[in-house]
């Protein structure tokens, strides 16, 4: 069932891209257009945005004070699943009816770059981490808005912790595999960390220890894969030892919710993931279960600083919108930093703005403090339109590493090798 | 023919009738056979495995989410709770999902069984030029996946500006190969002789098309009609793409919606919504299962 849908999804995506470099030749070249110089009235008409899950929801009824203060604007919000939307997205770009903002996954806008339009200079993105105005730069141009980001950390349990004989949680390579170890052989789990041992999204999984050791998927102004660096091998040696030592079931259940369902019973007691497993771990935990848990930095490798890998969402406006410059206006409200911080408070979305992260709001919670720290040293997923087949070949011998024992330096050549023949092409 | 007889002898398993009883005393009175026990064995393990998923759900939704993400995971409820059918009666608009649903599966059901009866009619009984390569044609778009047409489609619906109305909805699935194919082959059993007897008495092609051929295509109806309203009822990708504001989503559009978010899943709610669409389904069939049943079995003498 899942296959289906997997290939389904796979199909669509491949037809849609077909479609809209087809349509990207036969308009005027791939360059993105002129940006809209934005009015000063206030912002008038029906703006449409699409947003998913939870955000798509809960806007409806946060933007009721942009729409006192801009009495003749009316915003039209459709909740879409996140389920196949990257699809929907594909299909509304190729048969011209798009909305005029759309939110889009901060790893999607290389591939929909023809179909968007640069970022007003009237709007101001300096205050926002530099890490998610980069991307969304697209070849030299700013095509969407960060709306919120997100990061990944070391979720774990602090009552077993302390059974296995630690009191702070270690913030080097060696010292996680000794709390990895302890956890196994004193606090009765069956496996210290839960990594991912290939499957989708695999390579992304090692990315947070990768960038911890040093290693970068790409050169600095994405001209060059740098997959077979030592650094690289290091830090996927280093993984690679878990599994082999056992620390690290090689055949995790992908399921959504099992890595928090693992946590809870106390069989795999760490796990890496964003701020939305906060409220995920409370509710499959439990009262009183968050006193039992914690978050913590990625531990970084000798000689080098705790680096994660991140990501968000971004709002963009599409060349067909019919309301662009109430739609900009739109976006720019949405990214104030007391916008945010309402934000925040209404879904918890971590915010893109930094001086958010100076309220109150953020400040007193413990664990959102950590996601912050965090976000202060991350790096992202490249933003070439290749970046998609590469990761995916990575998948692969991730797996082939973690499940078959496979070389990691022979391995690494040969993707190396799958990312030279793909390009940097956007 | 064979392969729309798998899945019908699969389902057909889900309800056992009353019909089984009888047989099982008079194997006891002719002193029972290993080879019938044997049967009725397997029966019992495919209807449990049939039975379990359902059995599943029913309890998952009535569950909490706590529970349900417990591990080991439990079989009876510990806590029984009514939240997970409370997030979709009192905060979503169900009913209007509900009425989508119905009244795409309806239209897409009664559409099917008229122009697919007609085509394949026309197929197996109509003499005219260019029949052979029209089938062979219908033949091979059977062969061509629906992804390869889906985004194709979608650009002729949108620039049509129908995008976000049932037509939208309905329209692409009103006739389809597999049911000509279907249809074709049923008529094609029908006695020539009867055709042409009503041919010499007058009547008109049409009328011999509603008033021969169609009474005689019952388990074929049927049959096509199953297929065709479980498809369309499941149908996620479609109605996704193709409606552009929640008043037009269908129940599974809803469901995804509402349950599966980027990175977690809420199952409580995932399992109520499904109980919910899966509910009126699963009583139509056992309605109609003995009709559905028998068309089978006169299929398959044939």
């Amino acid at each position: 069932m899942i296959r289906t849908k997997l290939t389904t999804t796979a199909a669509v995506t491949a037809a849609a891209a077909l479609l809209l470099t087809g349509c990207g030749r036969s308009a005027d070249g791939p360059a993105a257009g002129e940006a809209l110089e934005l009015s000063d009235d206030a912002a008038a008409g029906t703006v449409t945005v699409w947003a998913q899950g939870t955000e798509g929801e809960a806007l409806k009824e946060f933007v009721a004070p942009f729409e006192e203060a801009n009495p003749d604007v009316e915003v039209e919000v459709t909740s879409i699943p996140w389920d196949s939307a990257q699809n929907k997205y594909q299909t509304a770009i190729a048969g011209g009816s798009t909305p005029d903002i759309g939110m889009l996954g901060s790893d999607w806008l290389p591939g929909f770059a023809t179909a968007l339009t640069p970022v007003p200079s009237e709007i101001d993105t300096s205050g926002i981490f530099p890490f998610a105005v980069e991307s969304a730069n697209i070849d030299g141009t700013l095509l969407g808005v960060p709306w919120y980001v997100e990061t990944r950390v070391i979720f774990h349990r602090t009552d077993l912790m302390k059974e296995a004989g630690f009191e702070e949680f270690p913030t080097d390579w060696d010292g996680l595999k000794e709390l990895a170890r302890a956890y196994k052989e004193k606090a009765g789990a069956d496996f210290g960390i839960a990594i991912p041992a290939g499957g989708w999204n695999g390579f992304i999984g090692t990315l947070p220890f990768d960038y911890s050791g040093g290693a970068e998927v790409m050169d600095a102004d994405q001209q060059e894969w740098t997959i077979d660096t030592p650094e690289m091998v290091q830090s996927l040696e280093y993984l690679k030892s878990y599994f082999d030592e056992g620390l690290a079931d090689n055949r995790p259940s992908t399921e959504t919710g099992s890595a928090s369902a693992n946590l809870v019973s106390g069989s795999v007691p760490m796990f890496l993931s964003g701020p939305w497993d906060i409220g995920g771990l409370e509710t499959a935990g439990g009262p009183g279960f968050e006193d039992k848990f914690d978050v913590a930095m990625i531990p970084a490798a000798p000689g080098a600083t705790s680096k994660s890998f991140a990501a968000g969402a971004n709002l963009a406006v599409f060349k067909g919108a019919e309301n662009p410059d109430a739609a900009w206006k739109l976006i720019e409200w949405l990214n104030q930093p007391e916008v945010q911080v309402d934000w925040f408070e209404t879904v918890r979305d971590l915010p893109a703005q930094q001086s958010s992260w100076e309220d109150d709001a953020l400040t007193s919670d413990p664990m959102i403090a950590v996601f912050g720290e965090q976000l202060e040293s991350v790096g992202i997923a490249p933003t070439v339109s290749t970046w998609s087949e590469v990761s995916a070949a990575a998948d692969t011998q991730m797996e082939r590493i973690f499940r078959g024992g496979a070389d990691v330096q022979e391995t690494l050549t040969e993707l190396q090798a799958t990312a030279d023949g793909l390009g940097t092409s956007r | 023919m064979t392969a729309q007889l798998a899945p019908v002898v699969a389902s057909a398993e889900v309800a056992p009738d009353p019909a089984p009883r009888s047989p099982v005393r008079r194997a006891r009175r002719s002193r029972g056979s290993a080879g019938r026990i044997l049967v009725y064995a397997i029966l019992l393990v495919t209807l449990v495995g049939t039975l379990i998923p359902f059995v599943w759900m029913f309890l998952g939704s009535v569950k909490t989410e706590q529970e349900l993400r417990q591990r080991p995971p439990t079989w009876w409820p510990q806590t029984f709770t009514w939240d997970n059918f409370a997030a979709w009666f009192g905060r979503l608009d169900i009913g209007t999902f509900f009425v989508n649903s119905i009244v795409v599966a309806v239209f897409t059901v009664l559409g099917t069984l008229l122009f697919c009866s007609m085509v394949g009619y026309a197929l197996a009984k109509l003499e005219f030029p260019g029949k052979r390569l029209l089938f062979g044609l219908v033949l091979v778009t059977l062969m061509v996946p629906g992804v390869v047409t889906f985004v194709p489609l979608f650009v002729v619906v949108s620039r049509l500006g129908l995008v976000s109305t049932y037509v939208a909805l309905i329209l692409p699935f009103l006739v389809g190969p597999l049911g000509v194919f279907l249809m074709r082959q049923f008529i094609g059993e029908i006695p020539d002789s009867l055709i042409e007897a009503a041919r010499i008495d007058g009547a008109s092609e049409i009328r011999i098309f509603l008033r021969i051929v169609l009474p005689l295509c019952g388990p074929a109806l049927a049959t096509l009609a199953i297929l065709t309203f479980l498809s369309s009822w499941n149908n996620f990708l479609w109605p996704l793409v193709v409606a552009q504001s929640e008043d037009m989503y269908t129940l599974p559009v809803a469901l995804s919606l509402y349950s599966v978010g980027q990175n977690a899943t809420n199952y409580g709610v995932l399992l109520a919504g499904s109980v919910l669409v899966i509910t009126p389904v699963l009583l139509l069939f056992l309605a109609l299962q003995k009709y559905f049943i028998r068309g089978i079995t006169t299929t398959g003498i044939k």
